[in-house]
């Protein structure tokens, strides 16, 4: 459930949130990371769960000492007003068939939010690709059917792929046809979920491998900013994608502390 | 505990895989307990020693069952616990960190100040002390969560005193007699759970 940081519950309105799925590489949570620092968004409430791992830890796009005190907790919800966007930080996994309720209280606080549309980030296994989709950008874009009205001329004139369908059962010739995430968490259910409620939703998601994942978040932002044009779009700015997103502090010493000099 | 007169009030029972038979000639695993206390003189403290492991599939429930009955006014909550020392992630090699040593996480609400400092990201704490202080983060009670870095397995003098400096803080220095004693007085509790060495007998 949503709890809010102040007195009151914020007017969600017609404000687009971007959440992430928590899928190979931790792509969509880094690229939430990336927004929410880049934009220097503001907490304005928790999402109290029960689904997910808990963990706590000292503000993690702390820029000071002033504000490196303030504690955040496994799933989180930040807002800028002024862009009517809302975000969902999640930062830990799903607790073994918590995944359904999940989705479903996420969508019900949605519905009841009046959120105008759900943008997930996310990501699928890289090495589930076709012959056609190793041969063609690693990003794909999927619509529920109410967000298609109103946004599949944007997706043509982006230029955009979108998901293919592959075999339902992957070794059966004559198997079904439909959409499949490998790797992608909740994705799948989100979107399934989202359909049948009638949710405008759009998934977003890039081809990955496990690793330094740093990279792939920044793909993913980028692609996200043609749409939505978060930040300046590129062609205005030709600088490299990592120095127009700000990293946040949390994301030091990502593999590991110090090695012994000893070792050496 | 040895300071003053604690009564049990409670206790919250649970079985994991993680929970040991201690009982060889019945085979059903042994259930785990957290024991409630409460002191005598002021039973409006409570002490719980929570001495197994509660997964994370449980921590929600315990969690829900522990402050359900309570109330979350004028309530403070302390944590005590410990980890290895190489979940702490720094720049210098874990290896050349003075161990053990305390850090702290508090909650909005808790105005006073830490006997430490304050865990540095991108440090995080999970289980049972993570979901305790989620939860008094959310519903705004104040709370402080103490985590000692240690650099060994088991139970030792050394590591116990790091907590040390907590026993002058505001919430707690009421509850300690006796601190100028405390090592001798923590020795004689620990010889009790000493193996002796029989390498050389």
């Amino acid at each position: 459930m949503f709890v809010p940081c102040g007195e009151s519950v914020p007017d969600l309105t017609g404000f687009t949130l971007l959440m992430p799925a928590v899928s190979v590489g931790n792509v969509g949570q880094l690229a939430i990371d990336l927004i929410i620092s880049t934009l220097n968004m503001s907490k304005i409430g928790y999402f109290y769960t029960d689904c997910l791992v808990p963990m706590v830890g000292n503000n993690p796009y702390a820029t000071g000492e002033e504000n490196s005190t303030e504690l955040s907790i496994n799933a989180e919800v930040y807002s800028l007003p002024s862009r009517r966007l809302v975000a969902l930080q999640l930062r830990s996994i799903f607790i073994k068939y918590k995944t359904k309720p999940f989705c479903e209280k996420l969508l019900s606080w949605v519905k009841g939010s009046n959120c105008a549309r759900v943008i997930v980030l996310s990501s699928s296994h890289s090495y589930q690709r076709n012959d056609l989709q190793l041969r063609s950008t690693p990003f794909r874009y999927l619509l529920t059917p109410s967000m298609q009205i109103n946004v599949q001329n944007k997706m043509k004139s982006l230029n955009w792929e979108e998901m293919e369908k592959s075999p339902c059962i992957p070794e059966i010739n004559d198997s079904e046809f439909c959409v499949r995430i490998p790797g992608g968490g909740i994705t799948k259910a989100l979107y399934d979920e989202s359909c049948s409620k009638e949710i405008q939703m759009a998934v977003l998601l890039k081809f990955v491998s496990e690793g330094d994942n740093i990279p792939d978040a920044l793909g993913l932002v980028e692609y996200l900013n043609e749409w939505l044009q978060i930040i300046k779009p590129h062609s205005e700015d030709p600088t490299v994608p990592s120095l127009r997103w700000k990293m946040p502090s949390s994301w030091r010493l990502l593999f590991g502390s110090g090695l012994p000099p000893a070792l050496f | 505990m040895n300071s003053g007169v604690w009564e049990e009030v409670g206790f919250a029972k649970l079985w994991n895989e993680w929970c040991r038979t201690t009982d060889t000639t019945h085979l059903s695993p042994a259930e785990a307990f957290c024991i409630f206390y409460h002191l005598k003189s002021n039973p409006s403290v409570i002490l719980c020693q929570c001495s197994c492991y509660v997964a994370e599939d449980q921590q929600y429930q315990w969690l829900e069952k522990v402050f359900g009955s309570c109330t979350r006014k004028n309530t403070q909550v302390t944590i005590l616990t410990c980890r290895h020392v190489t979940d702490y992630k720094t720049s210098e090699s874990t290896g050349s960190l003075p161990a053990p040593f305390l850090k702290a996480l508090k909650t909005q609400n808790f105005k006073d100040p830490a006997c430490c400092s304050l865990l540095e990201q991108p440090n995080i704490v999970h289980d049972l002390p993570a979901a305790v202080l989620s939860y008094c983060q959310v519903w705004k009670i104040p709370a402080i969560l103490y985590l000692c870095y240690t650099d060994v397995m088991k139970l030792d003098l050394i590591t116990v005193e790091a907590f040390k400096p907590i026993l002058s803080s505001r919430s707690l220095k009421s509850l300690v007699k006796n601190i100028p004693q405390s090592t001798e007085i923590l020795k004689k509790l620990m010889t009790t759970n000493e193996v002796q060495s029989n390498i050389y007998t």
